[in-house]
């Protein structure tokens, strides 16, 4: 026998063990659509009255469970730093110029840029009563960016791009989040407590305190993904030129 | 239900293809759209918040680190490609 058939000869009992494992475990399960989660029933019922906000899970995410959001605030800035301090050249070379040769890829990309930011503000700001919210949109709108590179090519992603204005936004939104635990306190509430008027019902500006919290979290991740790709994109562009080993200087 | 059904047979495909392909780039391309799959199986069970999230990170974000860690690698060690 070869390796290669060892290998599989010895894969399939362990297959087999996992699919009657899985198979036993699927049949414990409650009907499809059951949902015995007594928390969730519970926010669905009681978040529309006292949130007027039509998103639950935005109402659980910024306001009931808002300070555990505060703490993935700064999971996801600890580990933008750390992606930017280890990836970060010293020195700043200067970029190749634009390679991008189709016209057709250019056009597409300077309209898609403008299409995907104006979908993501859009579920930035409707975060609150639609399926969206200051992630999903924040995500969008790092992702935008990026088509700026697909038509423009490194050199003029890196001319509409600022790394400084990146690091401000990600680090304004998490700052604008804190603060928003922080300043009910001020009043003699408790952190994080929703003191601003909660608005209308179904209304675009309702939920009070969340719509800022949600801005925080849209900027927060807007800088902090695309403070990511920007660093990723610096991999490749080493990669391309690779430097010489005798120019490197201490 | 049937569509339910179908889109977890779709992805089902999709998770497949992804771990047989052989060629790093096409397995790549593979991945997104069996990210998109997923985006839909989302959508079709009701949880579109989600889908919007995965939209993003299996359209764009994974991807795009994926072709940024093959090229680095490569650029350090072509004969390591297949």
């Amino acid at each position: 026998m070869t390796r290669r058939q060892v290998r599989g000869a010895l894969a399939l009992p362990v297959l087999g063990v996992l699919a009657v494992l899985l198979l036993w475990g699927f049949s414990g399960l409650p009907p499809f659509g059951n949902f015995h989660g007594l928390y969730g029933q519970l926010l669905n019922h009681i978040a529309l009255p006292q949130r007027h906000t039509t998103n639950v899970v935005a109402a659980v995410v910024f306001d009931y469970r808002g300070f555990d959001t505060l703490g993935e605030e700064f999971i996801l800035f600890a580990a933008v730093s750390g992606v930017v301090m280890l990836l970060r050249a010293d020195d700043e070379q200067e970029p190749p110029a634009a390679e991008v040769e189709s016209p057709m890829l250019r056009y597409f990309g300077v309209i898609a840029v403008g299409v995907v930011l104006l979908v993501g503000i859009w579920l930035v700001a409707f975060g609150l009563v639609t399926p969206g919210g200051g992630f999903q949109g924040g995500v969008i709108l790092a992702s935008g960016t990026l088509l700026i590179y697909l038509g423009e090519g490194y050199a003029g992603w890196r001319d509409a791009i600022r790394s400084h204005w990146l690091d401000a936004l990600e680090g304004g939104g998490a700052l604008l989040f804190a603060l928003c635990g922080l300043a009910p306190m001020l009043t003699g509430a408790a952190f994080m407590q929703n003191i601003l008027p909660l608005g209308t019902f179904r209304d675009l500006f309702s939920g009070g305190l969340m719509l800022i919290e949600n801005l925080g979290v849209a900027l927060a991740v807007t800088g902090g993904f695309t403070q990511l790709f920007l660093e990723f994109m610096e991999e490749t562009r080493e990669a391309d030129a690779p430097e010489e080993p005798g120019e490197e200087s201490a | 239900m049937p569509l339910q059904a179908a889109v977890l047979g779709l992805a089902a495909v999709g998770a497949t293809a992804v771990a047989l392909c052989r060629n790093v780039l096409r397995q790549i391309i593979f991945s997104g759209i069996y990210g998109l799959v997923l985006v839909v199986l989302f959508v079709v069970l009701q949880a579109p918040d989600v889908a919007l999230s995965m939209l993003v990170v299996s359209g764009t974000a994974y991807p795009l680190i994926v072709l940024a860690a093959i090229a680095r690698t490569r650029g350090r060690a072509p004969e390591a490609d297949e």
